[in-house]
This record gives structure tokens, C-alpha cells and sequence, in this order.
């Protein structure tokens, strides 16, 4: 990492730790919760990133540790002495052991196979759970409450986010220590060529299953982070959606970079925080957003960043600025054009709409939307979000080629430098 | 004066008038509902009914010389969502919690609420729960601001059983066939109580995963073997849906006795199968002597009121009638004097009295049994069926008596 | 006996129905390595579009319609969006399939609407096949079974017997060398990604008149497909056959039997023991035959994953 990073870095940190106070309690809590997934995607992509296993189960391992921490706090609740900050632990031995146990047979297969062995572990125990209600709790699952330690109430929201920022940090810091250490290289070998790990004398099935309950330590604390944030917790964390949410903003945020992840956990965090209750389509963006994100920037936001990062000297980054800018703004363009027709399908189709119409006998009467009143069979209504999009295309299309350009004046001056340098040593 | 001494002047005694008009503190409602997900279409059906009852209390003047401010969150039919939509609730003010499409849900903003109420003395929220009918909600999760405004269970199958009963519909043979979670088994074990009142053998039980079964054909093959006259089920959405579709098609001469056959969607997705099959429920259009509600209800939001939303706006209903007995004269709104007002209420729907019942805060309430038949007074799903009403069984009558495993902790004075 | 026929004629119809999901998934992971998240929505978006088109139709344009329509859907797909990702590898290739199985649930919501909409079957076709131990056993039920089963059996005469059949059985197996031999592949593939979405497609419109049609149908078929074409074999259409009837007659047998493993231990006379240690032990067979196919997909991924009739690679 160099300076610069480091900076920023420290500096993330201590807005992190000095502006909450001041915030909102929702938006604390939306910090909690991006620290927390934060903290799963980073688990999440040790084992998908670095190596390479992808898994589609990984709630399995997030649910465990939120139960094992939830068991925890009854039993403090009931009398035992244990500290509140340390309940994580409990989360993390409990992802650790399921961990173990489910690698060991995850890790015989690869590729399609390992996904769907993780599929089939986390979908047994999201079935079986309701059935054990005495570990699960049945449909309303297990609460608790947080027990004061020390002075500390652990009652208020601030409380909770202070220690959430703890565990992450720590985790967070941890993992990045294992990428530095030779297992951590041990690691990317694998997914690069694990035949040729097993050459070099290692066990390759043991090392990852090592990786894989890391992995699931590391997620498990992450489950108990959220436990002791709601308190409760229910068999619904073992679904196949919370698996798939990971997965998600792991790869939105970019997994070939080392806070990719926590990127894309914060975008996608904070997009259900603010859109959620703004309309009922918000799920459509975010598949809409995931797609398209996984069509023109497979690498994700984060590797987008690195790569620019990376060629920042080779590019003019004041000529890339301007076209950037414009690229932007047709992109607004394009997303405005695509909120308008989606919110007004909403309407359309809906079922408000369709009393509104047997109130003026089959009738297409006008609906509100963004403040203004529209009539469907004007064709303005219609006119304004083609406009939207044919300009945003058309913007985002002419913005794109003179950045192509840019960028391929960029590669020719690199190759034209190691050309020249060859030459001149002639 | 100059003009400007005289515009302070002025600035300043708006400003003191302004600051004045706004002290009164209004009342702030929050639905935490499920309105994404799959468990959308009733979300937002309670949502548009307690909406219509804010509204007619804010006709009727507001609370406090304010406005009563209701707002959506939506809980995306998931608990941990709803966890955070409640803090952002707190966040926001509000004062009272309405809930309805889960009783997991339920299960979950009840302890929210008793936590928050318990780390925020003077800073109280009730929680009014429209459709969670676990019975440990009145049960050992049951707490002084938790009020139930639905039935449960007991509730439902003591009326079916009556009115059947009432009408010769029941048979001497039963069977239950319900869903493998805390409600089924509940409707299960009422079934089993209310054997001895009702004259009936129970010939048969079984209990399914729930929305995982595609093919009822064989528990349909069960129930055959086992030759019921009746069969009770607590089933919902799809799995009523298939159940009865796959008894239709085998031709097998039962009488359903639901609890959700009015949910939207099943009676035109059922078609013919529906008909001669009962409900017991908190409401149904036809069963009020006079058709002045739902032509309100339908002159205010379109259209007459359906599956939950009658129950939803008595309970609104109710809450106006407690905070009518309450005046905090334009000051701070202290929660837990509402909720003693709540206590107290008894509201006249058009179907009978509700009133809640102080050691556990379940409402006693009339259930409303009916029958599915052809040319109905109100058509459901835009259909030619509808319900007709068999009987509409006094809260007296149905309701259940308190269980042991509540210990309701009482505000101090 | 009258349990044991029942369910099977059950289990087999279910089964087959299976099949016809299960048939285009296992089809397009066969050739091209990409298990598409999608299929399961292709299915619901069968059977939304022949609703739509039945409104205004009749029935037998909806069935004809919705394949067709869907199968497009699936070409495009092929066409537009998978390339694109193709070479970051399979996992990218996945996850956009994912996405788009987001996208088409949540565009099916917002047209449509949250409750179960009114798809039927026409009156033609509801009547009893037969008498069976005195109930009438459902037309519509045998109808499905008979789709499916003409619908294997084209399936396997193209591939097997005809010239485009060994050309994408080639591509399956080496596409590079049959490229190489002038077969136009990217056609090829687009062409079975969009065959297997018109099956499924087909597989949707068939059974969204007899089962609910409603928002939620793609997940709740969705994972149970996945487990018949694992334990069936990724890529092999016999398999996928097999192992659909095994799961169909298995969810259908398994419902009628309260057998839990503590029933079991009775024989040895521990019953009460496990009884009392109660938890797993006490589950009964009925309740968790939903649960029972999950656990056999991780048995045949850990044992055999080339799955019953697949090939070991």
C-alpha cells in the first residue's frame, strides 16, 4: 500500500469513528449494517477472490454464528459472566467448526460442483432449521437481549456501532494480514494452478479447507455482529437470498481487489437504506444496476478504480476528466429515462390504477408522478423518457469513444516508450 | 419606529406565534409492512386500510390539534429489515407501530418494542398488532404495549365449529391438514380442543413444510383414506390454493373449513372448487347489517374492503375512540396513557363490540363465519362467487382463555 | 395398495413435470457450461405470457405462443448479454444469468402484479381420466405427463437422428474442432440456449394452468430443478428423466409416510430413547419431504458428480 493510500485509509477511519455521534439514529444503524456486510463480503471473497472457490452458500456459516452469539447472550442473560464486546467470539467459533466440517466436503469438488455442494448445505439448513426449534426457534427464531458490561449499557444504537467498527476493523485488518502472509500467497496459488501447489509438496485439499473455515470464522462473526445489533435472529438468514446478496455486492464492488467488496456491500447497503422506502420497484434497480455492472464493468467498481489507479501516470487524467464528466451525465440521462418508465409502469399496472380506470368507465386517466400530473395517451408522457434515454445514449456512446481513444493513445505511448527505450539502447 | 425595528418586530412576534402554533406535538403513526417481497399483496392491503382509518380520524379533527402523521416502511417481508426499519421509526418519532402480514414479523417488533420501551422510559411506542396470531404474542411474549386486533387460532375454529355445528355442516369425522410452523400447529391443537364441543372424532392429522410443496395430490390421497366429513385447515396462499385444487380434481366430497380462503386470488384461482366451502375470519362485507361502511371504505379508496383491511380500520377505529377520552392539550403525547386508553376502549363495529381484555391485550372480538357461494352479495375477484354469511359468533363466545404463560408487566401507576 | 398406486400415478405425472423444467436446463449445461440461474424464471415467464395471451386468445394460441416467445427471450440472451462475460469465466456467466433472473421476476411483478393471477385450464380439457378406488383422476394431470413425454421424445430424436443433432452434440463435445469444420457455433449454442428456455417456457405454460401462476413459482420450482439435474447428471437428458421421476415419486411417497428415525429404532426397541432425545430423531418423514431431495444432492455431489447418468469429467 503506499502512503497515499494509508492516508486515506486513517483518514476513512477517523470520520468513521469521530461523525457518528452526530448522525441520525437511522443512519447509524445504516452504518452498522454496512460494517457488517462489509465484514461478510471480505470473508466472502478470501474464499471466491483469492481462492477462487465460489460459493453459493455462504449464509449457512453467517446464520450459525448469528444463533451461537444469540445462545450466548441468553446464557448472560441467565446469570453466566461472559463480556458483552467478546460475544463475536462465539459467532466466529461456530462459523470456525461448521466451517471445518462443511470444507472438508465442499473442497472435494470445484468450479460448478463446489458452488452447488455449498448450495446444498445451506438450503438443508435453512430447511431443517424451523424444524429444530429448540437450536432455531421456529418461525419467530431466538431473541435476546444485551447485557451491560462493565459501565457500558450496550442499550443505545452508538454503543453497538462502536463495537460493530471494532470487530470489523480488526477482521478487517486480520484478513489483510493473511494476504500477506505466505499462507495468504499459498492461497492465490490455489486458484491459480492447484496441480502445481500439489508439486510443491502441499496437501492441497487440507489447505483449502484451512481457507474455506477462515473464511467461515470470519463470516460467522459477522452473523454475530448482526445478532447482537437486532438482537434476534430467525431461520430466514440461512435463505438462498442472503447467500446471494454477498454474492452480489462482492462482485459489483470487484473481487480482484482487496476492498472491493466492501465497496460493493456499502453501494448496495446504503442504496436499499435510501431508495427502499421510496418506491416498490427498488429491487428491479438493484438486479438492473447488478447486470449491467457485470456487463460493462466485470471487474467491478473496484477494479475500475484500480485500474485507473494503476495507470494514473500513463493517462492525461485532465483530458479523461471532461469526457468522464459527460459520460456521467448521459448516464444520468439514461437512468432517469429508465426510473420514469418503470415508475409509471408501476402506476399502470397497478391495482390503484386500475380502480381509478372503473372510475372513468374504462377510461385512461392521468396519474401523479414526481409531483406532475401525466395522461397516459398524451404523448409527451411517452416523449419524455425516450428523449431521456435516446440523449443519454446517444451522449453516453460519443463520450465513450473519445475515452477509448484516450485510453488506446495511452497503451501506444507505453508500447512506443518500451520501443524507443529498446531502441536507444541499441 | 424605522421600518427595520418595526420588521424585527414583526419577524419576531411571527416567529413567537409561529413557534407557539407549532408546540402541539401530532401523533405520529409508522407501518413497518411488508410491501416488497413476496408477501406484498397483503402488506399492502393493511397499509391502504389503516391509512383510511388515520384519515378519517384526521376528518374528525386529528389528535392533539394536529394532524396524525402516518408513514410507510417497508419491511420487504424479511426480519432483519424490519429490525432496521423499526430503528429508523424510533429515529423518526413515531409513537405507534402497526403491523399486520407476518406473525414472524410480529414475534420480531414486539421485543423491539419492549427493549426499546424498557432502555427509553418517557419515550414509550405501542405496537399494534393487525395480523400476527401466533398465540405467544398474548402468550409468554406478551407485554403491557402490545395490543392484538385480530383473532387467533382458538378464536377462529370455536366459531367454525359453532356456526357448522349451528348449520349441520360439521359432520362426525374431521381431519387437519395444516402448515408446519407455529400457526398450524396452533390451528392443529384447537382443532384437538374444540373435538368434544363440536361431537367430532378427530380421524387424521398431518402437518407439511410450508410453500414447499407443489403437489398436494398425495396428502389428498391421506385425507381420503381417512374419510372426514370436514377437513380444517389453516393454510395460506398457495398452499390452500393447491390443497383445494387438488381435491377438486380428485373429485373428494369434503367441506373445507379455512381460515384464508378470502385472501385475494384464491377464489378466482379455485374456481368452481370454492363453492360450499366455509371461512371464519374478522370480517366480511356481508355480515354487517348495513352496507354503510363499505361504502365508505369504497367511496374514500375505490373499491369495498377486502381480506384484512375491515378488521385493520376497527382497529384504527378503536384507537380513535381512545384517544378521544385523552387530551394532552397541544403538549408532549405520553404514550403510555394511550395505551391505558386502549385498554379501556370498547368500539362498535358494525359487526359487534370489541374490547380489549386487560391481562393479556387480546382483543374479544366477534368472528365472522361464512360459506362460499354462487351470486353473493359482494362477488370476490371478479368473479360470480362470493361469501355469505352462515353466522357471526359474539367475542364472548370465541374467545379463548388466557394462558398461563402470560405475566404482563404494568406500567407503575 | 390403493396408497401405493396413487402415489405413484402421482409421483409420475409430478416427476415428469420436473422433467420439462429440468430438460432445458440440463440441455444448456451440457453444451455450454453455463448453468443458467434464469431457467426457472423462463419457466414463470412461460407461463405469464400464455396467461396474457390466453386473455385474448384462447388456451391453445397461449401454448403455442409462450414457447415461441420465451425461446426468443432466451436466443436474445445468448446473443447479446453472455458473450460479453464470457471470457471473465463461468462464475461472471452465472451471475449474470442470476441478475437476469432477478430482472424478469421483478418485471413479471411490476406488469402483473403480486397475487396469483387467474390462469386456467379451458373447460375442454377438465374432466376425470379415469375412475381410480372411486375418485376421478384429473385429464389436465395426464395431459402434462404427455407433453412431457412427446417432448423427450423429439428432443431425443433430434439429437440423436438428425444432422443439426450431431452437429450440437459435436459442439458439446468439442466446439473448437467443429468450428474448425465449418459449423457456424455461435449460432448453434444460441440456438439450444434458446431451445432450452422454449421448453421451459413450454414446461410453463402447460402446468401455470393446472398449479398457481403467481410471482413466486420461479423460486419454488427453481432450487427442486437444480437438485434433479445434479442428481440426473449436469448434460445428460436421460438422467435429467430419471432423476425427475425418482424425485417425483419420492415427494409423493414420502408425504403418505409418518416414518421418522426413531420409529425406526423402535424396531430395535431404542423408540423411546430416541424419542426422548427427540430433535432430528423425531422428524417425521411428511414434514420434511421437502427437505429429503437437498440432502440427496449433496450425497450424489460428494459421491458421484457426474450424477446418475452423466459422463465423469
Amino acid at each position: 500500500m503506499t502512503s497515499i493510500q494509508k492516508i486515506l485509509l486513517a483518514l476513512l477511519l477517523v470520520l468513521l469513528i469521530a461523525v457518528p455521534p452526530f448522525l441520525g439514529l437511522g443512519w447509524q444503524n445504516a452504518l452498522i449494517n454496512v460494517l457488517i456486510s462489509s465484514l461478510f463480503a471480505l470473508a466472502f471473497n478470501l474464499l471466491n477472490g483469492q481462492a477462487g472457490l465460489l460459493s453459493f452458500g455462504h449464509a449457512a456459516y453467517f446464520g450459525v454464528g448469528a444463533f451461537a452469539a444469540l445462545h450466548l447472550m441468553i446464557a448472560v442473560e441467565d446469570g453466566l459472566f461472559f463480556p458483552t464486546p467478546l460475544l463475536p467470539l462465539a459467532g466466529g467459533l461456530a462459523g470456525l467448526v461448521v466451517g471445518v466440517v462443511a470444507g472438508y466436503f465442499s473442497t472435494m469438488r470445484s468450479g460448478v460442483y463446489f458452488a452447488l455442494v455449498t448450495l446444498a448445505i445451506a438450503e438443508l439448513f435453512h430447511s431443517l432449521a424451523p424444524h429444530l426449534e429448540g437450536t432455531f426457534g421456529g418461525e419467530a427464531g431466538v431473541s435476546s437481549m444485551r447485557m451491560p458490561w462493565m459501565g457500558f449499557g450496550f442499550g443505545t444504537i452508538i454503543e453497538v456501532y462502536y463495537l460493530t467498527l471494532g470487530w470489523v476493523v480488526l477482521c478487517g485488518l486480520a484478513l489483510w494480514a493473511y494476504t500477506r502472509t505466505p499462507f495468504g500467497r499459498l492461497t492465490l496459488a490455489l486458484r491459480d494452478n492447484e496441480q502445481r501447489v500439489k508439486f510443491l509438496g502441499y496437501n492441497a485439499h487440507y489447505a483449502k479447507v484451512i481457507v474455506f473455515a477462515v473464511s467461515a470464522m470470519m463470516t460467522g462473526v459477522a452473523g454475530a455482529l448482526l445478532a447482537i445489533s437486532n438482537e434476534t435472529a430467525n431461520y430466514s438468514l440461512f435463505s438462498g437470498s442472503v447467500s446471494a446478496q454477498v454474492v452480489l455486492q462482492t462482485f459489483v464492488g470487484g473481487s480482484t481487489v482487496f476492498f472491493g467488496p466492501v465497496i460493493g456491500a456499502t453501494v448496495f447497503t446504503l442504496f436499499s437504506f435510501l431508495i427502499s422506502d421510496l418506491t416498490r420497484s427498488w429491487l428491479f434497480y438493484q438486479g438492473l444496476i447488478f447486470v449491467l455492472v457485470m456487463l460493462y464493468a466485470p471487474t467491478g467498481i473496484g477494479g475500475v478504480i484500480d485500474h485507473h489507479i494503476r495507470n494514473r501516470r500513463q493517462l492525461d487524467l485532465a483530458k479523461i476528466g471532461g469526457p468522464y464528466l459527460v459520460a456521467l451525465g448521459g448516464g444520468i440521462l439514461i437512468a432517469a429515462g429508465t426510473v420514469f418508465l418503470t415508475e409509471s409502469a408501476e402506476v399502470l399496472f397497478g391495482q390503484d390504477y386500475a380502480m381509478a380506470r372503473d372510475g372513468a368507465s374504462g377510461g385512461f386517466p392521468a396519474y401523479d408522478l414526481f409531483g406532475l400530473s401525466w395522461s397516459p395517451l398524451n404523448p409527451v408522457t411517452w416523449l419524455v423518457p425516450l428523449v431521456l434515454l435516446c440523449g443519454g445514449v446517444f451522449i453516453l456512446i460519443r463520450a465513450r469513444r473519445v475515452i477509448d481513444r484516450l485510453w488506446a493513445r495511452k497503451d501506444e505511448a507505453t508500447t512506443a516508450d518500451m520501443t524507443v527505450g529498446a531502441g536507444g539502447k541499441e | 419606529m424605522t421600518k427595520f425595528a418595526f420588521g424585527a418586530a414583526m419577524a419576531l412576534g411571527a416567529g413567537t406565534l409561529g413557534a407557539a402554533t407549532s408546540q402541539a406535538e401530532p401523533l405520529k403513526i409508522g407501518i413497518i409492512e411488508s410491501l416488497s417481497g413476496s408477501q406484498t399483496s397483503t402488506g399492502r392491503l393493511y397499509a391502504r386500510a389503516v391509512k383510511y382509518g388515520v384519515d378519517r380520524i384526521n376528518a374528525a379533527g386529528g389528535f392533539n390539534g394536529e394532524p396524525v402523521q402516518v408513514t410507510e416502511y417497508d419491511n420487504a417481508g424479511g426480519a432483519s429489515e424490519a429490525a432496521d426499519k423499526f430503528r429508523q421509526a424510533v429515529a423518526d418519532g413515531v409513537n405507534i407501530i402497526i403491523q399486520g402480514a407476518s406473525s414472524a414479523i410480529a414475534g420480531q417488533l414486539t421485543e423491539d418494542v419492549r427493549k426499546h420501551n424498557l432502555r427509553n422510559p418517557g419515550k414509550e411506542m405501542i405496537f399494534m398488532n393487525l395480523g400476527g396470531e401466533a398465540m405467544e404474542l398474548t402468550g409468554d411474549k406478551c407485554q403491557f404495549y402490545h395490543f392484538r386486533f385480530t383473532t387467533t387460532a382458538p378464536m377462529r375454529i370455536t366459531a367454525l365449529v359453532n356456526a357448522m355445528k349451528k348449520s349441520d355442516a360439521l359432520g362426525s369425522k374431521a381431519y387437519a391438514i395444516n402448515q408446519n410452523y407455529s400457526w398450524g400447529k396452533d390451528v392443529q391443537a384447537a382443532v384437538e380442543a374444540a373435538a368434544s364441543e363440536g361431537g367430532y372424532e378427530v380421524v387424521g392429522e398431518v402437518l407439511h413444510d410450508v410453500n414447499k410443496i407443489q403437489d398436494f395430490a398425495p396428502f389428498v390421497a391421506r385425507i381420503k383414506s381417512a374419510e372426514p366429513d370436514t377437513v380444517f385447515t389453516g393454510n395460506w396462499s398457495n398452499d390452500l390454493l393447491l390443497l383445494m385444487k387438488a381435491t377438486g380434481d380428485a373429485g373428494l366430497d369434503v367441506t373445507f373449513a379455512t381460515t384464508f380462503l378470502d385472501q385475494p386470488g384464491n377464489i378466482a384461482n379455485a374456481g368452481q372448487t370454492a363453492l360450499g366451502h366455509y371461512i371464519a375470519n374478522n370480517y366480511d362485507n356481508a355480515a354487517t347489517p348495513t352496507n354503510e361502511f363499505p361504502e365508505a371504505y369504497k367511496a374514500a379508496t375505490g373499491a369495498y374492503p377486502i381480506f384484512v383491511e375491515g378488521h385493520s380500520t376497527f382497529a384504527l377505529g378503536q384507537l380513535q375512540e381512545a384517544l378521544s377520552t385523552l387530551d394532552f392539550k397541544g403538549g408532549d403525547i405520553n404514550v403510555t396513557n394511550i395505551a391505558l386508553a386502549l385498554e379501556n376502549s370498547v368500539y362498535q363495529s358494525p359487526l359487534g363490540p370489541i374490547s380489549v381484555r386487560k391481562e393479556d391485550h387480546q382483543t374479544i372480538r366477534p368472528v365472522v363465519v361464512s360459506k362460499v357461494v354462487k351470486g353473493a352479495t359482494y362477488p370476490a375477484d371478479g368473479t360470480d362467487m362470493g361469501f355469505e354469511t352462515v353466522e357471526v359468533i359474539p367475542g364472548e363466545k370465541a374467545i379463548y382463555p388466557v394462558q398461563d404463560s402470560c405475566q404482563m408487566k404494568r406500567p407503575n401507576a | 395398495m390403493e396408497f401405493a398406486i396413487i402415489s405413484t400415478l402421482n409421483g409420475v405425472t409430478y416427476g415428469l413435470l420436473l422433467f420439462m423444467v429440468s430438460a432445458g436446463l440440463t440441455l444448456i449445461f451440457g453444451m455450454m457450461g453455463v448453468l443458467n440461474f434464469a431457467h426457472a424464471s423462463f419457466y414463470m415467464l412461460g407461463a405469464y405470457v400464455a396467461y396474457a395471451v390466453s386473455s385474448i386468445f384462447g388456451f391453445w394460441t397461449g401454448i403455442l405462443v409462450a414457447p415461441i416467445v420465451v425461446g426468443l427471450v432466451g436466443m436474445a440472451v445468448e446473443r447479446f448479454l453472455l458473450p460479453r462475460v464470457h471470457a471473465h469465466g463461468h462464475a461472471h456467466e452465472l451471475l449474470l444469468t442470476f441478475g437476469l433472473a432477478l430482472i424478469i421476476e421483478e418485471l413479471i411483478k411490476l406488469f402483473f402484479g403480486d397475487f396469483p393471477v387467474n390462469y386456467q385450464m379451458p373447460e375442454a380439457l377438465r374432466f376425470s381420466a379415469f375412475e381410480i378406488f372411486g375418485t376421478g383422476y384429473p385429464f389436465y394431470r395426464m395431459f402434462i405427463g404427455a407433453v412431457a413425454v412427446i417432448m423427450f421424445t423429439v428432443l431425443w430424436l433430434l439429437l440423436t437422428r438428425t444432422r443439426t443433432g450431431i452437429v450440437v452434440r459435436a459442439a458439446e463435445r468439442l466446439p473448437q474442432m467443429a468450428e474448425a469444420l465449418g459449423h457456424n457455433i455461435p449460432i448453434v449454442f444460441m440456438f439450444v440456449f434458446g431451445t432450452g428456455a422454449a421448453l421451459a417456457g413450454l414446461a410453463g405454460a402447460v402446468a401455470g394452468a393446472f398449479y398457481p401462476t403467481n410471482p413466486n413459482m420461479g423460486i419454488e420450482l427453481g432450487v427442486i430443478v437444480f437438485v434433479v439435474v445434479v442428481v440426473g447428471g449436469l448434460g445428460s437428458l436421460k438422467g435429467s428423466l430419471v432423476a425427475s421421476l425418482l424425485i417425483g415419486l419420492f415427494s409423493s411417497f414420502s408425504v403418505g409416510l409418518d416414518w421418522s428415525v426413531a420409529s425406526m429404532f423402535d424396531v430395535v426397541g431404542l423408540g423411546d430413547w430416541a424419542r426422548s432425545v427427540g430433535g432430528l430423531l423425531t422428524l417425521e418423514l411428511s414434514s420434511v419431504s421437502a427437505t429429503i431431495p437437498f440432502a440427496l444432492m449433496l450425497i450424489v455431489l460428494l459421491v458421484r458428480p457426474a450424477g446418475l447418468m452423466g459422463e465423469r469429467n
